[in-house]
């Protein structure tokens, strides 16, 4: 027992993660017999980059801290004060939480007509495909998977979610629902292509979907190598995560939210932050192929912290950019959004492969 | 493109039967016959008003649309029977609130016109501010209302922002944001000082720069443009053929407004122009309506400006200047001679009718008639609907302004 404890604890230090600012506590608490494993578990690299940088811990602060900048964003424009009563000091920043808190008491109603174990599986399953991808999203050393086809992955698992989407508005069996789950269809068939072929020119142009040569190629940010993709990658990402002006799925003066008409309770919370999470997931890719990932200025005292911090902050502020769009834009029609997938924006994306398949033939 | 019959034995769902809807079995039996789809939109749907729209879908083409108004129908009519004549004065103004003045004006004129009452010049004008602010007020809920349908939520916020200076405006002029049964007959209940008029004036400008912004994030947004031009269109034939009146009419590019054919107050004294648009299709209806707020902030400074001086209510209802503390003698025992009174006035939304129809001899209407503008044009609304898409549904009706209360009475 006390030597697999000890091979456990072998493996962990084996693989630390070295932050000079505090290391002194680091020493210190691992001397005391029950907290070292723990210890050991959190700062064993791939545990901190899946758990806690850029993992799920910074994830759940992306979550508080968006939901109320995006209110707070909007209501600034539109003439308002936006979320404040909870936690005034804080001028409501911590509104997600209370209405998480609101959302988990409530009682979640399962309607006769659903598929019941569909219906309530789904929220629950539909985290799989989002939160896999974090697994493989390197930030420097920290890193949970490390592989060379890391942003080919990340892509395939992003394909994955609105499967899940589609079938939460069919486990609904509503009217809504319904309307919801193939305009979600349609629209995915819109971005993907254009997507994927933006992602497609970017490993063009670095000649790897390894994010390690990626960031190590881009002496420029990737932005200015390949402006069209950086174009092409933006607009997939507000039709990804159903953001205005592509809000179409889950229009909800129209079809009353769409595939998440019929939740209620912490059911309905979950499927809430499934497009935020997306998004998340979506920009992490976004600032490693396009806005230099984690390279920046080093501060010798975090060691190798530097590098998730710099990714984190680069993918806050791209998304906390984003959220200006939301209170700028009306919503596109359905046919007029498939249009445009399937014309300029197709067009836009093939041209974005031959630069990219261009630039990466000279560099 | 040649379509494929496929038989599939479909049955019409059973929540159909109960819902009592005002459709036979055998139009859903045979919408569910053919590939189509009944989709009830409302009552308790976020893109609709107080009513349901039961819409016909193919795919996601409108084939027709059946409304079912009524959910907030008050009976207005009847209950007017059992008031006095002034009591009716607030019960009038309710059907839209934001437009009260316009309402209130055209049942005061009805008693007005059996009585042969003489307004005077400046209760005149002063009532032509009170319903230009009014016009102002509802065409900024309305296109609060379109912009929210579209998804657009700072065009939400800036008319209802916008509005606050409206409603304030009226706080000062009247005491009440909206409905304030300020205009009775033979006049208005209090004069209107001028450090208020001249706060107005300067409002105007306030107004006037606030829609600039108005302008800049919604009216002009290409996405704004690209759901609602084409949409819904209307051509002048039918628009005529189904009664739409008001501002929708116009859209469709007939010159016809009430306040210039059968001028009432102080209309034939200022200078304004008809709004008119040719396209007949959403954007125009809204566009409108954008115009007719600037052609109202026009006519608010001229009456502000050419304010004559004098009394604000007729001798013969008050030897006093002002009725205040004396209204219920003066006008509680008001009993209009025999017959029937009807006037026409425009409203925010169109001409709304009143006919007042007295015994000669009680102190209570035998018979009010309220024709809203709502009412009359909820058919030409309908028909704008066939062949468009189901997202356009909330774009039509909010270019429409469609407000079942008004509607409903």
């Amino acid at each position: 027992m006390i030597a697999m404890f000890d091979l456990v604890m072998q493996i962990l230090k084996s693989n630390q993660i070295e932050i000079p600012l505090i290391q002194p506590v680091v020493d210190s608490l691992i001397e005391i017999p029950v907290l070292n494993a723990l210890v050991a578990l959190i700062l064993w690299r791939p545990f901190f980059a899946v758990v806690v940088m850029p993992g799920l811990l910074v994830l759940m602060i992306y979550l508080l801290y968006i939901i109320w900048f995006e209110r707070k964003l909007t209501a600034r424009i539109q003439w308002r004060v936006g979320p404040l009563e909870i936690a005034r000091p804080l001028r409501g920043a911590i509104q997600a939480l209370a209405d998480g808190l609101r959302y988990f008491f409530q009682e979640a109603i399962v309607h006769k007509e659903a598929h019941r174990p569909y219906f309530i599986q789904l929220p629950i399953l539909a985290f799989i495909p989002v939160l896999l991808p974090i697994a493989f999203i390197p930030a420097g050393n920290v890193v949970g998977i490390k592989t060379p086809y890391a942003i080919q992955l990340i892509v395939a698992f992003i394909s994955l979610i609105p499967i899940t989407i589609v079938a939460i508005g069919w486990a609904s069996n509503s009217r809504f629902a319904f309307v919801g789950s193939v305009r979600e269809a349609l629209m995915y068939v819109a971005y993907e292509i254009p997507f994927i072929i933006a992602v497609i020119s970017m490993i063009f142009l670095y000649g790897s979907g390894d994010p390690y040569v990626v960031i190590e190629k881009q002496w420029i940010p990737g932005a200015f190598l390949n402006p069209l993709a950086f174009l092409v990658f933006l607009i997939a990402m507000l039709m990804a995560t159903s953001r205005l002006p592509f809000e179409i799925p889950e229009a909800d003066q129209e079809i009353a939210f769409g595939p998440f008409v019929e939740y209620s309770g912490i059911l309905f919370g979950l499927v809430m932050v499934l497009a935020y999470e997306k998004l998340y997931v979506m920009a992490l890719l976004f600032t490693i192929l396009f806005l230099g990932g984690w390279s920046g200025p080093q501060i010798a005292l975090l060691g190798d912290l530097n590098a998730p911090i710099w990714l984190v902050i680069k993918t806050l502020v791209a998304i906390s950019i984003i959220a200006i769009v939301r209170s700028m834009y009306a919503r596109y029609r359905i046919d007029q959004a498939l249009r445009m997938g399937f014309s300029w924006f197709l067009a836009l994306s093939v041209l974005a492969l031959v630069i990219g398949a261009f630039i990466g033939m000279v560099i | 493109m040649k379509e494929i019959p496929i038989e599939v034995p479909v049955e019409p769902p059973k929540e159909l039967e109960s819902l009592f809807l005002p459709i036979p079995k055998e139009y859903v039996e045979e919408v569910y016959k053919k590939d189509e789809f009944l989709i009830l939109v409302g009552p308790q749907h976020p893109g609709s008003g107080h009513m349901r729209l039961i819409v016909r879908v193919k795919g996601d083409i409108i084939q027709e649309v059946i409304p079912d108004p009524g959910y907030v129908h008050r009976s207005m009519e009847k209950l007017a029977e059992n008031r006095l004549y002034i009591q009716n004065i607030p019960l009038v103004e309710r059907p839209a609130i934001m437009d009260s003045a316009n309402l209130n004006l055209g049942y005061v004129r009805a008693i007005e016109s059996a009585l042969d009452l003489e307004v005077p010049e400046r209760a005149k004008y002063l009532r032509t501010i009170l319903a230009e602010l009014c016009r102002i007020g509802t065409h900024l809920y309305d296109a609060a209302i379109l912009a929210v349908f579209l998804g657009h939520t700072t065009g939400f916020m800036y008319p209802f922002g916008i509005r606050e200076l409206i409603c304030e405006a009226l706080v000062r002029m009247t005491g009440v944001r909206f409905t304030s049964s300020f205009i009775i007959p033979g006049g208005i209940r209090r004069d209107v000082d001028k450090a208020t008029l001249d706060w107005l004036y300067s409002a105007t400008f306030a107004i006037e720069k606030r829609l600039k912004s108005f302008e800049r994030i919604f009216i002009r947004n290409p996405t704004v443009i690209a759901r609602l031009k084409d949409v819904g269109v209307l051509s002048k034939q039918e628009a005529i053929e189904f009664g739409v009146v008001g501002p929708f009419l116009r859209a469709s590019g007939v010159e016809y407004d009430v306040r210039k054919v059968e001028p009432y107050e102080a209309y034939d004294n200022v200078d304004w122009e008809i709004v008119v648009a040719d396209e007949g299709d959403s954007y125009s209806r809204f566009l409108v309506r954008v115009n007719e707020v600037a052609q109202s902030l026009r006519i608010i400074r001229q009456c502000i400006a050419d304010l004559p001086q004098g009394r604000v209510i007729n001798e013969q209802i008050c030897d006093s200047p002002e009725i205040r503390g004396e209204f219920f003698d003066r006008l509680a025992d008001l009993v209009l001679p025999l017959g029937e009174f009807t006037t026409l006035t425009e409203a925010a939304r169109g001409s709304v009718i009143y006919t007042l129809v007295s015994d000669g001899e009680s102190n209570v209407t035998y018979r009010l008639r309220i024709v809203t503008p709502g009412w009359l044009y909820l058919r030409g609304f309908m028909e704008s609907l066939k062949g468009e898409r189901l997202a356009d549904l909330q774009a039509i009706y909010g270019s429409f302004g469609y407000f079942p209360p008004e509607a409903d009475r």
